[in-house]
């Protein structure tokens, strides 16, 4: 058991050579966001507490959040288990916050002394006030000390980047089995828009904001079936009619995005009740929100499907030699086909997602995906030449380009210099597999 | 396969680390700052997080210059980015902002519905959202103030500058675009004002949705039906300049008084040529100043008006003979 399960990882490390790459990412990142952050929540409260001077009059100052609350209720009862005077509450935004201080000004016993959040603290407020109410002139305004830590390496930041990368990593599943092939698909994108357009336009006609679940799970199917058929539309012209999958597949992106934007008439569809969010939005297991959960499923899934069992063997045999494939007794249209259905599949879900995501559906989404797409199954290390490639590979690929993305802006980079380091990027990658398929040769 | 790995991971440091000085240029104000003292020591004022509409267009990019500029200018740092038409990707970038723990989040929605749900999770973070000329229409979303031109102001001067190009005299169109509330509200105020002059009249009124080409086929429709026509009022410069195509057509420019929306390049261009009579034009700089000072405002905890308009101005030839931008 033990020695399988190290084989296994050894497998794993050894063929995901980009996982290397994903964690010195991760680490450079970790390391250049590192600054001196003021200490938060609870930790912050107790820190702070300490410093406070023993008999002062205490105003907390607190915004709205849970953050905040975690940090007014900390501090209160800090302050009572030290022996404090009960303090004084101050939480809301900024013009609340100055209303209830200037209020407490006027009070026979002003505070002294203001023990704020770090986030208040960053207001101009303060210097406002202590100009504008003599009272208040000589307010002790307190912060938590600020420690250092990292604001890639944190839990809602890494929750953040997973979230921001499940629509184009659940589509290059289905691009990863279509490359793998020895084909391209470069309608994702638009059925991405088209099926987004559909399950807001559906659910718009099944009721609207009052919509039942009944009504958007079916608006969600439904608008993944169309994404489906569309996938299935382009199989038949690259099967049947042996029209190049570029070629195909870049007129049925055309016609999506056209549908698209006949459908909404070129507006964004709105009519959507809150509860929609749920998938794209919500949060279930370990806190990860649920269209996560969903993109790990789908993987497991997929990989099982492509190294376990026969359908998978013959995507590779088909991809590696289409000749020999056929010799060999396989139903090389089926399996091309099963791929770009497949694409179409995962391509809907995605545009479910998204419009989940932004309650609402519009034909502008999705624009420039199958770049992404593709990057990310080609930074994963499958290759275009077909035959090669694996599924978490391409995940891999997906957050190597997330990760990229997010700490970049995380560092300030502004976006002109986003799109040269991305571009380098899938440049690396793609002569990384050059070189590598030299050495073999 | 270690050796190119490895050559991939240096490449990427390489340009990585070429990020990371231009980044740290950015954000010294903040860095600067004494972090570790609790004490009343005024602290970097943080971040502001922007994101536009697109880059790609000057008006906007012009926005996001201005509020670099005020925000340098009242000590934050910024992080400017677009969406680029994309509601997604400024979902994305707002929830960075989150992460960033900015301190305000100026907005030009991609999608005005679409945009409410990025403004729901700053409003739980508690950080505060201005929008800067497009409003967000998601009412369970909460935006501190909206920045933006005054249309209908900016309708009724370019009345007043169809009533001077005609001295007071003559039949008029309007190519207008009724879907959108900016185009609405334009029109309204031409209409009210030149309602208001006895010797004007409007003899026709077709939408030709901001759009150039649209504007163009809707202009000779109305030459062709109107051929004493003496001026034409276009919602904005596109459309304005789609009427001079048309009128070059028949070669009537100049004797048709266009009077247009916006001031863009090309259309200022025109109006030096002759060609456009004048623009209502707006101040995208003044939206990105006007954005910065109402953040520190809100941050100082004073009220904000939940909307403020900036006025347009009328630019003639006169004007545009004076303008250094032009050739």
């Amino acid at each position: 058991m033990r020695s399988s399960f190290k084989s296994v990882a050894g497998q794993f490390f050894s063929s995901y050579g980009m996982l290397g790459v994903l964690l010195i990412l991760c680490a450079y990142f970790t390391v250049t966001t590192y600054r001196d952050e003021p200490t938060t929540g609870r930790a912050g409260a107790v820190a702070l507490a300490k410093q406070l001077p023993g008999g002062a009059r205490i105003v907390i100052v607190a915004q709205n959040g849970p953050d905040e609350d975690e940090f007014v209720a900390a501090l209160r009862d800090e302050l009572k288990t030290r022996g404090f005077p009960s303090p004084e509450i101050v939480q809301g935004d900024p013009p609340t916050v100055r209303e209830k201080l200037e209020a407490l000004a006027k009070s026979a016993t002003p505070p002294t002394v203001a023990a704020a959040s770090p986030t208040c603290h960053e207001w101009p407020l303060f210097d406002a006030v202590k100009k504008a109410v003599p009272a208040l002139a000589n307010l002790d305004v307190r912060s938590p000390q600020a420690g250092r830590s990292s604001a890639f390496l944190s839990s809602s930041n890494l929750s953040n980047i997973a979230d921001q990368t499940a629509v184009i990593a659940i589509i290059a599943i289905g691009m990863t089995m279509v490359i793998i092939t020895g084909g391209i698909d470069l309608s994702v994108g638009s059925l991405l828009a088209l099926s987004a357009v559909a399950t807001a336009w559906l659910i718009g006609a099944w009721g609207g904001a009052d919509a039942s679940s009944g009504a958007m799970l079916f608006a969600a199917l439904s608008a993944i079936l169309l994404a489906t058929l569309v996938g299935a539309f382009s199989a038949l012209m690259i099967t049947v009619f042996n029209i190049p999958p570029f070629i195909a597949t870049l007129a049925m992106m055309q016609v999506a995005s056209g549908l698209a934007f006949i459908v909404t008439k070129g507006q964004s569809l709105y009519d959507i009740p809150p509860s929609f969010t749920w998938l794209g939005r919500g949060t279930g297991l370990f806190g990860l929100p649920n269209s996560v959960l969903l993109m790990f499923a789908l993987y497991v899934l997929a990989h099982f499907l492509m190294t376990r069992t026969v359908v998978g063997r013959h995507i590779y045999a088909v991809g590696g030699n289409a000749q020999a494939a056929r010799y060999g007794g396989i139903n090389v249209k089926r399996i091309l086909a099963f791929a770009y259905v497949v694409s179409g599949f995962v391509a809907g879900l995605g545009g479910v997602i998204t419009a989940s995501q932004l309650k609402a559906g519009a034909p502008t989404y999705g624009v420039g995906y199958e770049l992404y797409v593709i990057a990310a199954a080609v930074v994963g290390g499958t290759s275009l030449s077909g035959g090669e490639g694996r599924i978490f590979g391409t995940l891999i690929g997906a957050f190597i380009i997330a990760v990229i993305r997010n700490g970049m802006n995380l560092m300030n980079v502004e976006s002109y210099t986003q799109k040269v380091v991305l571009g380098l990027v899938i440049l690396g990658a793609v002569l990384l597999d050059r070189l590598r398929r030299q050495r073999r040769a | 396969m270690k050796k190119p790995g490895f050559i991939l991971c240096a490449a990427l440091c390489v340009a990585l680390t070429g990020c990371n000085n231009q980044a740290s240029n950015q954000t010294d104000t903040q860095a600067a700052a004494p972090t570790g003292s609790p004490s009343a020591a005024p602290a970097g004022k943080g971040v502001i997080g922007v994101s536009l509409l697109t880059m790609t267009n000057p008006f906007f990019k012009e926005i996001g210059d201005a509020i670099d500029d005020e925000a340098k200018k009242a000590g934050y740092s910024t992080t400017i980015t677009a969406g680029e038409l994309d509601a997604a990707k400024q979902r994305d970038q707002v929830n960075d902002f989150i992460v960033k723990k900015v301190s305000a989040i100026v907005l030009c929605p991609c999608d005005s519905k679409a945009v409410g749900t990025a403004i729901q999770a700053a409003n739980k973070a508690g950080i505060p959202v201005f929008t800067a000329d497009i409003a967000n229409l998601d009412k369970t979303a909460k935006v501190v103030t909206h920045i933006a031109t005054d249309n209908y102001a900016g309708g009724k001067l370019a009345a007043k500058g169809m009533i001077e190009a005609l001295n007071g005299k003559g039949k008029i169109a309007i190519i207008s675009h009724p879907e959108v509330e900016s185009g609405m509200m334009r029109t309204k105020g031409f209409k009210e004002v030149i309602a208001g002059d006895k010797g004007i009249k409007i003899v026709a009124e077709l939408p030709g949705n901001g759009d150039r080409a649209l504007s163009f086929k809707v202009a000779q429709d109305i030459l062709e039906k109107n051929p004493d026509l003496d001026g034409i009022f276009a919602i904005n410069d596109p459309s304005a300049l789609g009427v001079v195509a048309a009128l070059e057509k028949v070669s009537r420019v100049g004797k048709v008084k266009i009077i247009g929306f916006d001031g863009q390049k090309e259309a200022k261009q025109a109006i030096k040529e002759g060609k456009i009579f004048a623009d209502s034009i707006q101040f995208p700089d003044k939206i990105g100043r006007t954005t910065v000072q109402a953040i520190t405002k809100y941050l100082s905890g004073e009220k904000v008006e939940p909307q403020i308009l900036i006025p347009t101005s009328l630019y003639h030839k006169a004007e545009a003979e004076k303008d250094p931008a032009l050739k």
